[in-house]
């Protein structure tokens, strides 16, 4: 275990990986598109994940067949890049997204309740499968830093154009309230 | 929620013992001999300090209280502290915890003090007293009995005592902010005392800081099972507590707000420093002052020194979102209310060990070494007191500050900065090594029964 | 838009039968790109932003009646990365051309050398569509994300530095480390 609360070959830098696999119920086979459908086009069903902001990539996907074989269950696939600590991530995902961790594993053999949480972690962990190989093409950065980067990017763009010919004594205002306005970003 | 067995839980956890008890000796043991240790743990065991309250107008002159690490565990004879069930971080011991906690550069375990870690410490004994004559007292007395009994000796003696006005070395006053826990403070329901859910403010479960009692998981589980704990009888009753040696440079501490304020538009090195930590030096906090502290003589009891959260100041105008307070105790201002926050409270005992750095002023330092001798009680080391170090003092993620570490504690490259929010805001720097951990270790404060039981106590 | 895709991003997931006994030498293998401090191939498919390589050595079974037994463990990789899954993966069947030969080239049915077309029609075949896929933010790509991070870093230092110049010099610097 390092820092993160994962083993370290799910860790590259500060991003960290879980994938995790689930067998699913007769019901799943139609309840997970469905559910997958409303996600896709109800922009507002992702809203708390979207604040929980320390998610950069994540993904659900219904595995019917492998190898050409169907399955009798299909699988549940979850994939996440994600940063913070393992344990806070799950805690998340049980606290905070108690609904949305019913609607994707509600369907899936075993699943507890998201909450309390020891049991919903250690059936994440009797699911989750450690990566042989884990890569970041940028490592160091969380995904807030991510999203402050590119938000800091437009407003500098906005303050190159607004201050090309001013003098210094403008140039100075112009400075300070382009640092109020991106101060949260820095 | 059955009442708490006060009796059986170790005193200054629950409450504290107030500031009447000015000084403090962390009086370090090392068993040699298993019997021997046993031997001296039941002589010690009936002037153990519980929980239960005392008569009214009555105060001990010297409070006694015991803690073990693995190694004691292990040392007293009582079996493998990881078939026992007690925790792996707390196995492990603190300096396997070193990347989690930050103790790297001058952190480093390799740096700390000779035989300050708990591989080798194996009981602790920590008397509070009230004057110099009731510690001498206390000591001499352990001292006796370790002697009498043989195969026990002191490994590490660290005394610590209250400074003027209850302040810590860099002049903040200290120690007052505690979590609300129900079974104590059932009518503590202060806004930000302990969790937030649905709009009204509530104590914390007390399993979140005394085993064997129901935490906030415990809360929401249909079958009710308690947290983990070592197996009864040494797990009910008992807490896990973190102690931690740490230096405090005082002279750089002071030399870096004063340098910066030279540049710092919206006030003086006080209100730097007031930025820095979320209050003023004297304990009011930045949000309900946040212009200027409330004038002395200033009580630390007053309601609206603990009772307040974030919400009213996201943008952390008045209180610094990268505020030392806002950082270690984030209330309300995580989101979901205090969803991401509530599982990582901690009671916090700490003293200030060494004589302060004088005159006030002084921007050179003497040498001398001086801090804060840590301590906390937890449940759960990993969640709770690990996962403030890692996730929100040594990190800024997930609070939205970019990889910017607390900066009262220091980084040790010195490269780090602190935005102070403002109109504009003020970047604070340069973040120097301002705090160093110099030993520690993790220790488990059994209940008296349990004690009982570590000692082969005949009942 | 397919439910592989969110912004420009797009997710990929491969699942490959590994080749009788070869799981440990696979394993061993993808465990070992990080070595002496290498970025790992991926690091020579500049659009990727995150990939991974997961052994599936079989389902855990819950209390499902008959549960599935993987025949043989499988190799999952996947990736998200910018733009369009055809160029990417011609990207990948060439400029991997070595480390594939020794990952899907442990895999049954790969084309040896797994290489150029034959590896990219492997991969696609064994290909399989994302359900739901969600980004932080998919319309930023790989460069933009690694340029926007480092002037991120400049600015910082330049606003703390900032703060003790003159309006002349803070306006010369300015332009002169982020154009004007």
């Amino acid at each position: 275990m390092t820092a993160t609360g994962t083993d370290p070959h799910n860790v590259d830098g500060q991003a960290i990986c879980i994938t995790v696999f689930s067998a699913v119920k007769g019901w799943g086979k139609l309840w997970l598109p469905a559910v997958f459908l409303v996600a896709r086009y109800r922009p507002g069903a992702t809203g708390k994940l979207a604040k929980l902001s320390f998610i950069h990539f994540a993904r659900w996907t219904l595995v019917r067949e492998i190898a050409g074989k169907r399955l009798r269950h299909p699988q549940l696939f979850f994939e996440s890049n994600f940063n913070g600590g393992w344990q806070e991530y799950i805690d998340a995902f049980s606290h905070i997204l108690t609904g949305g961790m019913k609607t994707f594993w509600g369907s899936s053999y075993g699943f507890p309740e998201p909450l309390p949480t020891g049991p919903f972690k250690r059936y994440i962990q009797r699911h989750e499968l450690v990566a042989s190989h884990f890569y970041s093409a940028y490592p160091e950065a969380t995904t807030t830093i991510v999203l402050s980067a590119l938000a800091l990017d437009g407003e500098l763009r906005a303050l190159r154009e607004r201050t090309r010919d001013v003098d210094p004594v403008t140039f100075a205002r112009e400075w300070d309230a382009f640092l109020e306005k991106v101060q949260a970003d820095l | 929620m059955a009442g708490l067995e006060l009796t059986d839980i170790q005193g200054d956890i629950l409450r504290a013992y107030g500031n009447a008890y000015r000084l403090t000796t962390y009086l370090f043991f090392r068993i040699d001999d298993a019997d021997a240790g046993k031997t001296w743990l039941r002589s010690v065991l009936p002037r153990v300090t519980t929980a239960a309250p005392w008569p009214a107008q009555f105060k001990p002159r010297a409070t006694l209280n015991i803690a073990v690490t693995a190694a004691g565990v292990r040392a007293l004879g009582a079996g493998e502290p990881r078939d026992l069930g007690f925790s792996s971080e707390f196995c492990d011991g603190m300096a396997a915890s070193a990347a989690i906690l930050g103790d790297g550069g001058p952190s480093d375990p390799g740096t700390w003090e000779d035989g300050l870690h708990d591989g080798t410490l194996h009981v602790l004994a920590t008397v509070n007293a009230l004057g110099d004559d009731e510690l001498r007292d206390a000591l001499e007395g352990l001292r006796d009995d370790a002697a009498r009994a043989g195969g026990v000796a002191v490994a590490y003696e660290q005394p610590a005592r209250m400074l003027p006005n209850a302040r810590e070395h860099f002049g903040y006053a200290d120690g007052f902010a505690q979590p609300a826990v129900a079974g104590v403070d059932d009518v503590d329901r202060r806004v930000g005392g302990g969790v937030l859910e649905k709009g009204a403010w509530r104590p914390l479960a007390p399993g979140e800081f005394i085993l064997g009692y129901e935490d906030e998981d415990t809360r929401v589980d249909p079958e009710r099972r308690l947290p983990n704990a070592p197996r009864d009888p040494l797990g009910r009753s008992g807490t896990y507590m973190v102690w931690r040696k740490l230096r405090q440079d005082v002279a750089l501490f002071r030399r870096t707000l004063r340098d910066a304020a030279a540049r710092y538009r919206d006030g003086d090195h006080e209100k730097l420093a007031a930025k820095v930590v979320g209050r003023w030096r004297n304990g009011a906090p930045l949000v309900n002052w946040p212009d200027a502290p409330p004038p002395e003589p200033f009580d630390p009891k007053n309601p609206h020194v603990n009772a307040f959260g974030y919400a009213e100041d996201a943008a952390g105008l008045r209180c610094p979102a990268g505020a030392h307070i806002r950082r270690s105790n984030p209330r309300d201002i995580l989101g979901f209310e205090t969803a991401l926050s509530f599982r990582h409270r901690i009671i916090r005992r700490g003293m200030p060990y060494g004589d302060p750095l004088l005159p006030e002023d002084a921007t050179d330092d003497d040498g001398a070494d001086r801090g804060l001798i840590f301590v906390c009680f937890n449940a759960s080391i990993s969640r709770q007191f690990e996962g403030i170090q890692a996730q929100w003092l040594n990190d800024g993620n997930a609070l939205h500050l970019g990889h910017d570490s607390d900066f009262l504690l220091g980084h040790p490259l010195g490269t780090g900065k602190m935005t102070i929010p403002g109109r504009p805001p003020f970047l604070l720097g340069p973040q120097a090594p301002f705090v160093t951990t110099r030993g520690g270790g993790y220790l488990f404060v059994p209940g008296l029964r349990a004690l009982a039981t570590l000692s082969d106590a005949q009942r | 838009m397919s439910a592989d895709v969110s912004g420009q991003a797009f997710a990929l997931t491969v699942l490959t039968p590994i080749a009788d006994g070869q799981a440990d030498a696979l394993r061993g293998y993808l465990e070992r790109l990080r070595d002496g401090g290498s970025r790992g191939p991926l690091a020579r498919l500049p659009r990727t932003h995150f990939g991974r390589w997961v052994i599936v050595p079989g389902f855990v079974a819950d209390g499902e009646r008959e549960p599935d037994q993987l025949t043989t463990p499988q190799l999952l990789f996947t990736a998200c990365f910018d733009g369009k899954l055809d160029s990417y993966l011609t990207e990948l069947a060439t400029e991997l051309a070595a480390e594939a030969d020794e990952i899907w080239g442990r895999c049954a049915g790969c084309p040896r050398p797994a290489t150029g077309a034959a590896l990219k029609a492997y991969l696609m075949a064994h290909r399989i569509k994302t359900g739901f896929f969600v980004a932080a933010y998919g319309k930023a790509t790989v460069p933009e994300v690694r340029a926007a991070l480092a002037q991120r870093e400049q600015l910082i230092a330049f606003a703390r530095e900032a703060q003790e110049m003159d309006d002349a010099t803070r306006r010369s610097e300015f332009a002169a480390r982020f154009g004007s």
